[in-house]
């Protein structure tokens, strides 16, 4: 059966419309906008369950130019990580209540809270390779707000900007692979597609699609460029160094986005390209690119991470540590080809979920009620709160990979897929089971080290310890049970009594990261009941975990040495940015130094630069006049320049009287001997002459203007140059342009004078070698124009799609005018001219204000 | 051919712009500015698209097939409007900018904002 379009919309939309009514519930119920919040997140819960025994895509037109839909697909692994999202967001929410009393900025909070599992939502259904790089941003902007949250301190900003570099910056990569596979979709698929799954998509036709990859020699890069993504998102070794800082956040964040759903994401995403990368036939000795990529990469985080996890002093720093080591073990999972890696990688995301979000929400009782997270200075809590306690020792259990708590049968599966590989291919790769357990030793230690915060002795300085709020209490006791539950199912599963609605749901989960095509079983999982070696594994790793946990303190202080200098992933970062801040201020330095000749000469050499290389790039070749016609008025023109670059330069007015008679002399003589000797008629000669004159005049006025003498010569002559203008907007059959140019250039000239009347006589001096620079530079600014307007001039576009043509025809049928320009100003486009009424009112009354301020004495 | 003549003078009313911006005294600055808009209209009315008559009709709109782009001068007589307020605009700033620092001089009002 398919799903209901109408409930995936309502699904993905539901959280964005509450989260913009969130300012104005607040209003109303003030802090208890948190338990609004939650009845959002219930309702989405809802839907989702309206989803379940539903299956496929469906999807709208977003974009059809490009063949972006907004499509969305259901199976699974979406309903998996869409349950969790508005699940665990119930949870997450109503625990806000309670533990965010009196804190600062709520209702952006609330709004982004819920933003983010709208966000989520759509990254879990999103089935359009666009859509899920939109939703997949979405998510990483919400928890940047949130990680954010307490804007004013600089951990904070620290944390969230690191957190954004990272994600965003492997969102990218990740766009870049998406766009990759779209191109190789239309070999693979005859048309090109963005659909990720349902009709006609990637996965359907996984199989081709790896065929193209391949043959193209593009499977390693999108392989790479998608794991850059994923391992971004979900805190992969090197890039895990963000998820430890986004512990800034309020601790009810941190449980929802930073261990139970967004760093999911990356997660689902490796689930979800499973079946496109991984043959049906793989098995776990085939060992495909796919397997050597993700399951190093999982394994090597989760061991890395784990031991960084051991060197924690801060509870919610070993809990973040913790969740890139899980994350690892998922990817891992996902990596190892065949039905076991599914069966790890599933199983996993939700055990994960319900402990790590436990463990989290625990944290958070602990810092708002003991006042420390330093885990050195708690110890004894389980007297002050017993409840939590035994909340806390089911989920550590679980995480640590006790049987029978849930965290130990997804473990046993790795260590059994870690095996099945190790073994069918023999030799070195004994070592993957080997560091699967090593990796887990760890996991063991701070899992135990967690939970003894409860035991052992209470520190003197702790003082008393309060109970925490029931509705602080509540949520974390909930998602306890159900941890709990899991971990009873395997006990019953031992006796043949499975719980059978959990068994069927993670068997969906794992058909959807299985590809096309692989052999089916039914999903069970119980304690093992004969000596295997994942089971030996399972026990290696408790006994020495076990043995090691009284060297606790020295294994944390051995690792903490070991962290200096560039051992660090932060170093790297820290030095980077660091070394970049001081680079960016000495360039902004040099090239915005408040001096506007300054930044007057970056843009024009920008500008002059950057538009020759684009005509050297694309090989523009500049359309020079061939007939010696052309040369005559183009001499003319010279002449006349010359000219009056020796008149108004600082020549005598004999030498310049000279050097005007030659050059005309000069151009009589070239004429004469066009006519002559090409027999050219004097008509033909002719024909643009006035146009010619004008613009020859123009530039005369032009070089007069920046050799004036003084400000009032210097106006006017830029009068004759506008006035030149104006005639030469007649000459082009554009009366209007003439009309009001003549308007403006008397009014600018009688504004000139007025102002002038007020400013001293100062014309400012320079040194001849700054005058050379500007006028090398201005020469290369005049070049590149002259370049561009032949180029321009010489192209012309293709004259059946001109909108001129078609405003000149309407201009009397529809509006009734018969000035075509009069009839586009105030009819066709008059919305432009009521902007260009407000900019001059704009500029009327900013004169008014400049001028009447002053006379009013006041001097800022 | 005309367009010729047309790329080397607005080259040189570019350049000239460009040069009167790089000076020192505000007023220069302001010229520079306006030979620069002037030039920019100039190039934007030549290359209207359409080669014809004046975009003026007679009687219900004959002929409307033969007139010169009339799109380009609309959007040129927004540009020279507007380019007059700026003008305007910036002259009285150099007026404010006087009556405040006692100076039109770009170095020393940059250096100013420098000390800052």
């Amino acid at each position: 059966m398919t799903p209901d379009l109408w409930v995936l919309l309502a699904l993905v939309g539901l959280p964005f419309l509450g989260a913009a009514a969130v300012p104005l519930v607040y209003r109303v119920l003030g802090e208890r906008t948190a338990y609004f919040a939650a009845l959002v997140a219930l309702a989405c819960l809802g839907l989702v369950g309206l989803l379940y025994g539903t299956e496929g895509a469906q999807s709208i037109d977003w974009i059809p130019a490009l063949g972006i839909e907004l499509r969305f697909y259901v199976d699974g692994l979406a309903l998996l990580i869409a349950t969790l999202a508005s699940g665990v967001g119930v949870c997450i929410l109503t625990y806000s209540g309670g533990y965010m009393h009196g804190e600062p900025g709520q209702p952006k909070y609330y709004a982004t809270l819920l933003a983010f599992m709208g966000s989520m939502l759509g990254v879990a259904l999103a089935a359009d390779l666009i859509t899920l790089f939109l939703f997949w941003e979405l998510t990483s902007l919400t928890s940047f707000l949130l990680i954010g949250h307490y804007t004013t301190e600089s951990s904070s900003q620290y944390a969230a900007r690191k957190s954004m570099l990272i994600t965003v910056a492997g969102g990218l990569f990740m766009l870049v692979g998406f766009v990759l596979l779209h191109a190789v979709s239309a070999d693979a698929l005859g048309t090109s597609t963005w659909a990720l799954a349902g009709e006609g998509s990637m996965l359907e036709n996984a199989g081709a699609m790896r065929a193209a990859l391949e043959s193209e020699g593009l499977l390693v890069v999108a392989l790479a460029l998608l794991g850059i993504g994923a391992a971004a998102k979900s805190a992969q070794v090197p890039l895990h160094i963000w998820l430890p800082n986004a512990m800034e956040a309020p601790t009810p964040v941190s449980a929802f986005l930073h261990s139970a759903t967004m760093v999911k994401a990356g997660v689902y995403l490796v689930g979800r390209f499973r079946p496109l990368f991984l043959p049906a036939d793989a098995h776990p000795g085939s060992l495909e690119l796919w397997t050597l990529g993700f399951a190093a990469l999982g394994l090597l985080t989760m061991t890395v991470t784990a031991i960084l996890a051991v060197a924690a002093t801060d509870i919610k720093e070993l809990l973040a540590y913790s969740t890139a080591s899980h994350l690892g073990l998922i990817i891992a999972g996902f990596g190892f080809a065949g039905h076991l890696g599914a069966e790890t990688g599933a199983f996993h995301i939700l055990n994960h979920a319900l402990f790590k979000a436990t463990l989290f929400l625990v944290a958070g009782i602990i810092a708002h009620e003991a006042g420390t997270r330093k885990i050195s200075e708690l110890g004894g809590l389980r007297e002050d709160l017993p409840i939590t306690a035994g909340i806390a020792a089911i989920a550590s259990l679980g995480m640590a990979g006790v049987p029978p708590f849930n965290g130990f049968y997804s473990k046993e599966f790795l260590f059994h897929a870690a095996w099945e590989t190790g073994a069918a291919s023999g030799g070195l790769y004994y070592l993957i089971p080997v560091v699967a357990v090593f990796g887990s030793v760890f996991t063991f230690l701070y899992s135990i080290r967690f939970l003894m915060l409860f035991f052992g002795e209470k520190p003197d300085e702790l003082g008393h310890v309060h109970s925490p709020p029931v509705s602080m209490l509540a949520p974390p006791a909930l998602l306890a049970t159900l941890a709990a539950v899991v971990g009873i199912g395997g006990i019953t599963g031992t006796f043949d009594v499975p719980l059978g609605p959990l068994e069927e749901f993670v068997g969906n989960v794992i058909h959807a990261v299985e590809p096309a095509g692989a052999e089916e079983t039914a999903f069970h999982y119980y304690l093992p009941t004969t000596v295997t070696p994942w089971a030996i594994m399972s026990g290696v790793t408790i006994v020495a975990g076990a043995a090691l946990y009284p060297q606790y303190g020295r294994l944390h202080d051995g690792i903490r040495s070991l962290l200096r200098g560039p051992v660090r992933a932060n170093w790297w970062y820290d030095t980077a940015t660091e070394e970049l801040n001081p680079t960016s201020t000495a360039v902004r330095d040099r090239v915005q130094n408040g001096l506007l000749r300054t930044y007057a000469t970056w843009v024009s050499a920008a500008f002059v630069v950057l538009t020759f290389s684009g005509y050297l790039a694309t090989n523009v070749g500049v359309p020079l006049p061939t007939e010696p016609a052309t040369y005559l008025p183009l001499a003319l023109t010279g002449v006349v320049l010359v000219a009056a670059v020796s008149v108004f330069g600082d020549v005598s007015l004999r030498t310049a009287t000279a050097v005007a008679s030659v050059l005309s002399l000069l151009a009589v003589g070239i004429f004469v001997w066009a006519i002559f000797g090409f027999g050219l008629a004097p008509g033909e000669l002719a024909t643009q002459p006035p146009v010619v004159f004008v613009l020859a005049l123009a530039a005369v006025a032009g070089i007069a203007v920046s050799r004036a003498p003084s400000h009032i010569a210097g106006v006017l002559t830029l009068s004759i140059l506008g006035f030149m203008v104006a005639i030469f907007y007649i000459l082009r059959d554009a009366p209007d342009l003439a009309l009001t140019q003549l308007v403006v250039e008397t009014l600018v000239l009688v504004i000139f004078l007025l102002v002038l009347d007020k400013l001293p006589a100062f014309y400012g001096g320079w040194n001849r070698g700054r005058m050379a620079r500007d006028g090398v530079l201005s020469l290369a600014v005049g070049a590149v124009v002259t370049t561009t307007v032949l180029v321009t001039t010489a192209a012309s576009p293709n004259e059946e799609s001109v909108i001129a043509r078609g405003l000149a025809e309407a201009s009397y049928p529809e509006a009734g005018g018969n000035n075509i320009v009069n009839v586009i100003l105030v009819d066709f486009r008059a919305f432009d001219t009521m902007g260009e009424i407000a900019v001059v009112s704009m500029a009327a009354l900013s004169i008014v204000t400049l001028i009447a301020l002053r006379e009013r004495g006041e001097t800022r | 051919m005309t367009e010729f003549v047309l790329a080397l003078v607005l080259g040189l009313l570019f350049a000239l712009g460009t040069f009167l911006v790089l000076r020192r005294d505000v007023v220069r600055v302001v010229w520079g500015v306006s030979i620069i808009s002037q030039a920019a209209n100039v190039y934007l009315v030549t290359m209207g698209l359409l080669d014809g008559t004046v975009p003026v009709l007679e009687g219900h709109g004959e002929g409307a097939g033969a007139v010169t782009d009339p799109l380009v001068q609309a959007l040129v007589l927004t540009a020279i409007v507007i380019g007059f307020g700026t003008t305007a605009f910036a002259l009285v700033l150099t007026y404010r900018v006087y009556e405040e620092h006692g100076t039109i001089d770009l170095l020393e009002l940059g250096g100013e904002t420098d000390g800052n």
